[in-house]
């Protein structure tokens, strides 16, 4: 299959040292990760450089936050790797890792050394109130992001749940939620088929169930018949 | 080896995250009280400090959670960096394999409906498990001796100090300026003084 990325990278030549050095300096420069450094890098990458196209960084965050890992790092190998192949791709995410590396190796000892000051335990004290809201922004952005569905409430709570009250492995969790969903997935559309039957068919709904030709279909039909399935059932 | 160890349990971290950063958290704290690597506070406090350094939040954890591990062997200085080493080494690993195979097969992935299915589970799920992080970090700066694990007990230290700060920061971070929310940054910052002002200079207890 020949995607429009492979042409992409056949037509500019990108060198693994402006490579490295982009990302060292998105490493560097951004604060608090990932979606921050989003921001900074389609400026860079699509704006400035015009080494990739928005749509192909479209397809890049999508991959980095549906596969597993930190988001800057995925992001970063996803890109090195569609310009230079594996090199590019052990290049970019090192280059973004490093800055990180080196500031807080370096901070990881003076935290230890001053951790019982006084004056360090006031600031810090002060810092941790902080840091509670953080997470609770954290929360509170990724839940506006959430798919809307009583399965995935129920998901949330069970998972939210099972995680506070529980010692139990919080990966196991993780792996029980994406296997409920397959399941969920696949039981809705059993459902969907069998009420098909009593109705006449349309011909768009028949293949519903169906791998769809690779490249062939719009790029969101698939999710979009998978949450379609699950409003239905509601 | 605890180094073996680390970078094991990093491994896994960075196997099975989705969503980045604060996704991460609850398996962090999770490992990290299973070794007794960290206490909780330390881990919380260095989200601060992750916050408020240049790079991505998940690789700063990482490479502290790393060096502390690292440090406390008998190599020293040269254990921490070690430790670094190998904790930011394992968690960027399952990324790299990953990406570059999804990369390859990206219409395949994108349109697969299990791929999907199983995201759209797993979803709401990290969006669950980031909730009890917030509970749990919550409970430890407001009631230190307080474990969700055992509801009964542990409600006699009482920071309302921190209450009050926690409660003055959520308003203050939805602030708009210019259309921008305040970085966390200057957050940070500003509640690292408070801290200095109302626990360092008038010397108030908890």
């Amino acid at each position: 299959m020949q995607t429009n990325l492979d042409k992409q990278s056949n037509t500019c030549k990108v060198s693994l040292w402006q490579l490295f050095w982009t990302f060292f300096k998105t490493g560097l420069f951004t604060f608090g990760g990932g979606y921050a450094m989003i921001s900074i890098l389609e400026e860079e990458l699509v704006s400035k450089k015009k080494w990739i196209t928005s749509r192909d960084m479209l397809d890049m965050l999508v991959i980095a936050e549906s596969t597993p890992g930190v988001i800057a790092v995925n992001t970063a190998t996803s890109v090195g790797f569609r310009l230079r192949g594996v090199a590019g791709a052990l290049l970019a995410t090192l280059g973004v890792v490093l800055p990180s590396f080196a500031i807080i190796t370096a901070l990881s000892f003076f935290i230890r050394a001053f951790a019982q000051n006084s004056w360090y335990r006031a600031a810090f004290t002060g810092i941790q109130a902080c840091v509670t809201v953080l997470v609770l922004n954290a929360f509170i952005r990724m839940l506006s992001q959430m798919e809307r569905s009583v399965f995935a409430f129920v998901l949330m709570f069970s998972a939210f749940a099972v995680a506070l009250f529980t010692d139990f492995n919080v990966i196991y969790v993780i792996l029980i939620g994406g296997v409920l969903g397959v399941v969920y997935a696949v039981a809705a559309d059993a459902l969907r088929k069998r009420r098909n039957k009593d109705l006449p068919l349309s011909s768009s709904e028949l293949d519903v169930g169906q791998q769809p030709d690779i490249g062939q279909q719009p790029v969101d039909s698939e999710a979009q018949q998978l949450q379609d399935s699950e409003e239905e059932d509601k | 080896m605890i180094f073996l160890q680390l970078f094991w349990e990093y491994f896994k971290i960075g196997l099975f995250t989705i969503g980045g950063g604060y996704a991460m958290l609850p398996l962090v704290t999770q490992i990290v009280a299973k070794h007794s690597w960290l206490d909780e506070q330390q881990l919380i406090e260095f989200i601060g400090v992750a916050e408020s350094t240049p790079g991505p939040f998940a690789i700063n954890l990482a490479t502290f959670v790393g060096n502390t591990v690292g440090a406390s062997t008998s190599l020293g200085v040269w254990g921490g960096l070690l430790g670094s080493l190998v904790a930011t080494v394992a968690v960027v690993l399952p990324s790299l394999v990953i990406i570059i195979v999804v990369t390859l097969l990206y219409d395949k992935f994108r349109t697969n409906r299990y791929v999907q299915a199983a995201l759209s589970g797993i979803r709401p799920v990290v969006v669950g498990l980031i909730l009890s992080a917030v509970l749990s970090v919550g409970a430890k700066v407001i009631l230190p001796d307080f474990s969700f694990k055992h509801i009964a007990e542990g409600a006699d230290r009482f920071n309302w100090i921190s209450l009050v700060l926690v409660a003055a920061f959520v308003p203050l971070s939805q602030i708009r300026i210019k259309g921008k929310k305040i970085h966390p940054i200057y957050l940070i910052l500003f509640s690292a003084a408070l801290g200095l002002i109302i626990f360092g200079a008038f010397g108030v207890q908890q």
